[in-house]
């Protein structure tokens, strides 16, 4: 009974293995969704490609590096510009995107020629730019252009260059998953250990799985220098390409999304000794958890304490007033995956809302063991939704709010019912303290918005009922 | 062994500790025994080992907790060493068999990261 086969799906009833209700007395012996697995014939999936996971996710967060996308000019175009990672050095990553603009003609006769001249002429438009990360897609992938043959070229033309090639097309996995994979993996391989960093503390640390989505980064940076521990590398929010060249040298791996970084903390500790510890950033209790575990590692502890007093004494008040005015609001989270986990239970101590309904784009069968072992019963756990789903779900949990990406949430709001971006956040940081009275504001302004009673109304007659129905 | 103590830390770890969900069975197997074998230490009055970088680690995450344990569950206060080895070998038993021996994640035994 627990797998749950929906009235949508009954053309489709593989996806019956995708989707858990959870029920007391049960646990992941009993049952865990197939995850990671390809997208079933007949849904609609929700998923971006494997080059997105690299390029849009990891890769283009970084804020000193030309990010040439050897492909059609769309696999450019969308994966640029949606992700709101902003950087201290004028969100250089956001403002620019290259492509070598792929047509017909460059498949049927090759295209390394035509990458290796855009990669000479992207730097030679910006000379103060030296490094590169080069992108394969689908078709340039398919046709066997050797990019990192290209690479090597022009490293060897221009000496001052250093260049790391990601070959990761679309259809090289199921989900972006496989991008996170492969960029991760490539990049321990032939980056880390090949820069020295300075050292400027006696606690030095990574901080892995952030990439400054409306500037967390930055605002965890904060504590990090009020504790006096030195970040060797973000990886990769507002980081240089270099400063994840010497992630060798930190003594602790701090994790935030084990999803998309797990990989490269794994490899860190296996081939550096660097032990991995994983954290939740976001809510208040974790996030004060987070750092005394880091500041326990380092015996600051009495730092540790004195930020989060500090932090608590100026923001508690502020997440209170929230909470009191969220508590019993009915919660939605259709994201990547981590952030189910991350969630359910910081919005539930810290805000008292219930999360009712949680779907993974590209979450793996340990992301639904984390999560089913913090979600409530009566939660349904899905693996891959598509839109017909999500609105029988709708249908069965009534969510008050969904935490989602633009695609699904222009949905939802036909449906009046508020959404907020899940990913690029509406008006973030959300991880920290600071941050988490933010998500608290976000989802207070959604609930509790007027509009959405005043845009039901339609006095064309029968359809009003309807309108205002679902917005009450 | 009292079970109704031994199921409250149980639940207590599966929901909140990220330790125990590594990415393999040898990572969850290290945490499992390293994390619970430092927290039987602190809770029994022995001087954690930290000797090395992941002993602090343990040692780290061990200490977050032992502080949680005494906040929510105030018998184990009272309990002597001998029931508290017993309790924790019985909650390490417990998160084995569900993080490792019988989980379902069919990703937990690749040779590979």
């Amino acid at each position: 009974m627990p797998m749950v086969l929906l009235e949508c799906d009954k053309d489709i009833p593989e996806r019956e293995r995708h989707i858990y209700l959870k029920v007391d007395g049960e646990d992941t012996r009993d049952f865990l969704p197939i995850s990671n697995a390809p997208t079933i014939p007949g849904t609609l999936s929700e998923r971006g490609c494997s080059f997105c996971g690299a390029k849009l996710v990891i890769g283009g967060v970084l804020k000193d590096t030309i990010q040439m996308i050897h492909g059609p000019i769309g696999c450019a175009y969308d994966t640029w510009h949606t992700k709101r990672y902003p950087t201290d050095n004028g969100h250089f990553n956001l403002k620019y995107v290259w492509s070598t603009d792929m047509k017909e003609s460059h498949i049927v006769f090759g295209g390394e020629k035509r990458l290796e001249k855009s990669m000479h002429e992207a730097f030679d438009e910006m000379p103060d730019i030296k490094r590169m990360i080069v992108y394969t897609t689908c078709p340039t992938a398919l046709i066997g252009d050797d990019i990192r043959a290209v690479a090597k070229r022009v490293m060897g033309d221009r000496p001052d260059v250093d260049i790391f090639t990601c070959e990761c097309p679309g259809f090289a996995g199921v989900s972006q998953s496989k991008g996170h994979h492969v960029l991760n993996i490539g990049w321990v391989n032939e980056k880390v250990g090949t820069v020295e960093p300075e050292i400027t503390s006696k606690y030095t640390i990574n901080f892995i799985g952030d990439y400054n989505i409306g500037g967390d980064t930055q605002l965890l940076q904060k504590y990090w220098d009020k504790l006096g521990i030195q970040v060797i590398a973000h990886f990769t929010g507002n980081a240089n390409y270099d400063d994840l060249r010497g992630m060798h040298r930190a003594q602790l791996n701090v994790v935030n999304c084990a999803r998309s970084a797990g990989y490269i903390a794994n490899e860190l500790k296996k081939r550096y000794g660097i032990p991995r510890l994983d954290i939740d950033s976001w809510g208040f209790n974790y996030m004060a958890e987070g750092i005394r575990k880091v500041c326990t590692f380092f015996g600051i502890e009495e730092k540790g304490e004195a930020l989060i007093a500090e932090e608590y004494a100026k923001w508690k008040p502020q997440l209170d007033w929230y909470k009191e005015r969220l508590k019993g609001t009915k919660m939605a989270i259709w994201t990547g995956g981590p952030r189910l986990w991350h969630w359910t239970k910081s919005v539930e101590d810290d805000l008292g809302v219930q999360v009712v309904a949680m779907s993974s784009k590209f979450g793996h069968q340990e992301d639904f063991e984390k999560v089913i072992a913090r979600g409530q019963s009566g939660t349904y756990y899905i693996d891959d939704g598509n839109e017909l789903e999500f609105f029988e779900i709708i249908g069965l949990v009534k969510p008050d709010v969904i935490f989602t990406g633009p695609r699904v949430g222009e949905l939802v709001k036909k449906l009046h019912i508020p959404y907020i971006n899940g990913h690029a956040y509406h008006n973030g940081p959300y991880m920290g303290f600071e941050g988490f009275v933010n998500l608290a504001r976000d989802m207070y302004n959604a609930v509790h918005n007027p509009l959405l009673t005043l845009a039901a109304t339609d006095i064309r007659g029968t359809t009003a009922a309807t309108s205002l129905e679902a917005a009450e | 062994m009292n079970s109704e103590k031994l199921d409250q830390l149980y639940t207590y770890v599966q929901e909140r500790c990220l330790w125990q969900f590594g990415s393999r069975t040898w990572d969850r197997q290290e945490s499992i025994d390293g994390v619970l074998g430092t927290a039987s230490d602190l809770l029994t009055g022995k001087p954690p080992a930290l000797e090395t970088p992941q002993q602090k680690l343990f040692y780290a995450d061990a200490k977050a907790l032992v502080a949680d344990f005494k906040a929510h569950f105030p018998w184990i206060a009272d309990a002597g060493p001998a029931q508290i080895r017993e309790l924790i070998d019985g909650l390490k038993a417990k998160l084995v068999d569900i993080t490792i021996t019988n989980s379902r994640n069919g990703e937990l035994n690749h040779s590979l990261y």
